[in-house]
């Protein structure tokens, strides 16, 4: 990402969609002739290890194109991109020069490629290629001067109900709210990747670890921050009945579920009158934040342990941290309900990450018994914004939830932030 | 005794039926060989069941590490994973016995929905020792080794309630709408000195061919059920009032309080043992009891099963007895049990081990029996 500005021009941005009909057909034309393309890369990977350089680089333009118009047309971005997926564009990708890539990987590619797809998919990034610059990894700069590459071939996920988001934000204020731009790329990132290790650009293994996500990425202080103390471990045999060791606490989460939503009713009448919720129900419905959140780690394998039925604090190893209660503005206190709706639907589209890094990390871990980290981090991420959106909604904060993918939060942003290099990890 | 008592005659003495004439012994050959699949394969389930329990007993508590819950939460965790260790190791033997089945046409249950009900079986049976374990531990931890008894207790509520609730619960099956039936249980039930009892009909057949029926609740919630595999052909309608006396007679001999009663017997000696039993694991208040409390759990099953199928096989008895009384058909309760063969291939004449320790019914030939000492003591 090298272009740090959120500005975006309203009328554009209006006529977002109308203005990229030309990038749609450009793009629908040059993506037939790489994917026919991409089929000889694979012969060439088959028979010699290795693709031609310059078929490497037409499939690479291509992703990079694409990236562009995924980034102009997801609002990531606000120039209108050009036509030759030239480097330079404000969100660009990063792809190395070909390598030597395995036979039997390049040969069950497509199979290969799917978990991954699976998961750009529901981050609605697409797809999206990088190649090798040096020791064959994929590249996603953040900085300016580095080419890059993506390919869009999904229209939902979260990265479309961010971009849904920010053009009603962005025609209220005239910039990009910048945790819902930082996921959008973020997804496009992971998209590009995807697409560049289908398309045998690289043979690296794309990472969906949002740490890489950081150095661009900026997560303001919150009262709401999720601390993540476990391991990586997962044993099988409780990784295998993960779904039905999970039932008691549904059932538990269920019942809690509705003394919650009657805590949250009489916190919205305390704090209408008092202009803060009361001590007693804040710690009630932080516990019950809490506890949901030990519960969704643990169904979707993000968390190791059978956690525990009370919500204690510091007691699960994807933990939420909650402040104390504070004075709340009482209009945004009245109005919270129709002012978290935006939070509830990006959040409702993080769910559907969620349950995809739950299910791929289910199964990684049933055969290698242990959760890739990057997969782990995605998810705990995906818990950190649904735990920030139920905290605000249940009154514990006036803060609003923050849509980036980053776990840790540092006060000041980066302003000239380095290239960031991505080395594949599984997921 | 309370719980012992029956209408059959003390003195009544069965007679020998050739079950080879009686059912036919091509039949009788092939219900054998049926039968002697699940013989064996019930046998090495066992064995591979007690085996993994014993070293889940040993080994589980390993586990304890694998839950950030407290006691109770871990021994849940415990419970659910030896529970799922048993439905892991037993899952080969069902899966012989559903090939076994469709094999023979006993099923017509397609592999993918054997495993979705296989696997909604196992949800409800990790929710059940949840709260099982919710409640001993529970009472363990807050009265110590003195739980046994109200935990007892408890449970024989727990299951007295189950079965007054389970007919409301019902959402499967319809009323029946046979009048000719419905009229015959109307007399049934004057004779049995019964108010009416719904009687309701579990649509079963596109999954099955086999015959069943039975009663449930009790009071106010009692109910007749029948399969509609038995309401349909080769099922006579003389053979299909035998079935409906039968289960009425379930009722009218308060078969199923009864039931409650035994399982009360067993409960407290079996909490009892239990408590004994986990003393030096820390008790069952202490989660790393509980792989221990599994394994004798199962063997305590499995030790008191000839009991409880005696008991089970009396009732049953009993109940044909009366049917017969009310019916005065004992040639349609013979003409059932070579039904019930041919369409369930059940073995007329099991071995003696085989009913110790499976059968909950009388053999198919010892009811024939019954029918024709009925019949010839009826004779004037």
């Amino acid at each position: 990402m090298r272009d740090g500005d959120l500005a975006r021009s309203r009328l554009t941005v209006f006529f977002r969609l109308i203005l990229a009909i030309p990038h749609f057909v450009w793009l629908t034309l040059w993506g037939i002739a790489a994917f026919v393309v991409a089929f000889i890369l694979w012969l060439a990977v088959l028979i010699e290890g290795k693709a031609p350089e310059n078929l490497h680089d037409f499939v690479a333009g291509y992703v990079r194109y694409a990236t562009h118009v995924a980034s102009y047309v997801l609002l990531a971005a606000n120039p209108y991109p050009g036509f030759r997926g030239a480097p330079g564009y404000a969100i660009d990708v990063e792809i190395d020069p070909p390598v030597r890539q395995g036979r039997w990987a390049g040969f069950f590619r497509l199979i290969l490629a799917l978990p991954a797809l699976l998961l750009a998919s529901a981050l609605g990034g697409g797809f999206s290629s990088g190649s090798p610059g040096q020791s064959s990894s994929v590249s996603w700069s953040s900085g300016g001067g580095e080419h890059a590459a993506w390919f869009a071939v999904s229209a939902g996920g979260a990265a479309s109900a961010a971009a849904f988001l920010a053009w009603f934000a962005i025609l209220a204020r005239g910039s990009a709210p910048r945790g819902l731009r930082d996921l959008t790329a973020f997804a496009i990132g992971y998209g590009a990747q995807a697409g560049g290790y289908l398309l045998l650009l690289t043979p690296r293994y794309p990472t969906s670890d949002p740490r890489f996500a950081q150095p661009y990425a900026d997560l303001p202080e919150h009262p709401v921050r999720i601390v993540v103390t476990d391991d990586l471990e997962r044993p099988r045999l409780t990784v295998f009945f993960r779904v039905f060791l999970a039932i008691p606490h549904l059932v538990w989460l269920m019942l809690w579920s509705v003394a919650a939503f009657f805590a949250a009713i009489a916190a919205w009448f305390f704090g209408l009158a008092a202009g803060r919720i009361p001590q007693p129900l804040h710690r009630f419905l932080a516990a019950y934040v809490r506890y949901a959140t030990h519960v969704i780690a643990f169904l979707y394998v993000v968390g190791r342990r059978f956690p525990g039925f009370t919500g204690r604090a510091g007691a699960y190893g994807i933990d939420v941290e909650i402040d104390p209660p504070t004075n709340q503005s009482r209009w945004t206190m009245l109005f919270r309900l129709i002012l978290a709706l935006p939070a509830l639907i990006l959040g409702g589209a993080l769910g559907g990450v969620a349950i995809v890094v739950g299910f791929l990390g289910w199964w990684y871990a049933l055969v290698r018994g242990r959760m890739p980290e990057g997969l782990r981090n995605l998810g705990t991420s995906c818990l950190r914004y649904s735990a920030q959106t139920y905290a605000y909604l249940g009154l514990l904060t006036d803060r609003y939830p923050y849509a980036a993918p980053v776990l840790e939060g540092r006060p000041e942003p980066i302003p000239d932030p380095e290239p960031v290099v991505i080395i594949g990890d599984a997921f | 005794m309370l719980l012992f008592p029956t209408a059959v005659p003390d003195d009544l003495s069965l007679p020998a039926v050739a079950v080879d004439r009686t059912f036919g012994a091509e039949l009788v050959d092939d219900a054998r060989r049926y039968e002697r699949f699940f013989y064996v394969t019930w046998i090495l389930a066992q064995i591979a069941l007690l085996a993994t329990l014993w070293v889940y007993a040993r080994r589980g508590a390993a586990f304890t590490r694998e839950s950030s819950a407290g006691p109770i939460g871990t021994g849940m965790l415990l419970g659910m994973l030896g529970l799922g260790i048993a439905w892991l190791v037993l899952m080969p033997f069902r899966i012989a016995a559903h090939w076994w089945e469709r094999r023979n046409d006993q099923s017509d249950l397609d592999y993918l929905s054997w495993v979705f009900a296989d696997w909604a079986v196992l949800a409800a049976e990790f929710v059940s020792i949840c709260i099982a374990l919710l409640i001993v531990m529970g009472l363990a931890r807050w009265l110590g080794e003195r739980w046994w008894l109200p935990g007892a207790a408890v449970f024989v509520g727990i299951a007295a309630l189950f079965n007054f609730v389970a007919p409301y619960l019902d959402y499967t099956t319809d009323p029946l709408r046979d009048k000719a039936l419905l009229a015959a249980a109307q007399r049934y039930e004057g004779e049995l000195g019964l108010p009416s009892i719904p009687i309701r009909v579990e649509k079963v057949s596109a999954d099955t061919d086999q015959a069943n029926a039975y009663a449930y609740g009790f009071g106010p919630t009692r109910r007749v059920v029948f399969w509609d595999t038995i309401l349909q052909e080769p099922f006579s309608n003389g053979e299909q009032r035998v079935v409906l006396a039968h289960e009425l007679a379930h009722h009218s001999q308060t078969h199923l309080p009864e039931g409650i009663g035994w399982f009360a017997l067993f409960a407290v000696p079996g909490a009892w043992i239990l408590m004994r039993t986990t003393r030096r694991r820390g008790g069952m208040g202490a989660p790393e009891a509980i792989p221990l409390a599994l394994l004798v759990v199962v063997v305590f099953q499995l030790v008191t099963t000839p009991v409880a199928n005696t008991i089970s096989r009396r009732m049953e008895a009993e109940a044909d007895w009366k049917a017969l009384q009310v019916t005065r058909d004992p040639k349609s309760l013979e003409g059932l049990m070579v039904e019930f063969s041919k369409t369930g291939l059940g073995d007329p004449d099991p071995p003696v081990w085989s009913q110790l320790l499976l059968g909950t019914h009388p053999s198919l030939a010892d009811r024939v029996a019954m029918a024709r000492a009925w019949a010839a003591q009826s004779e004037p």
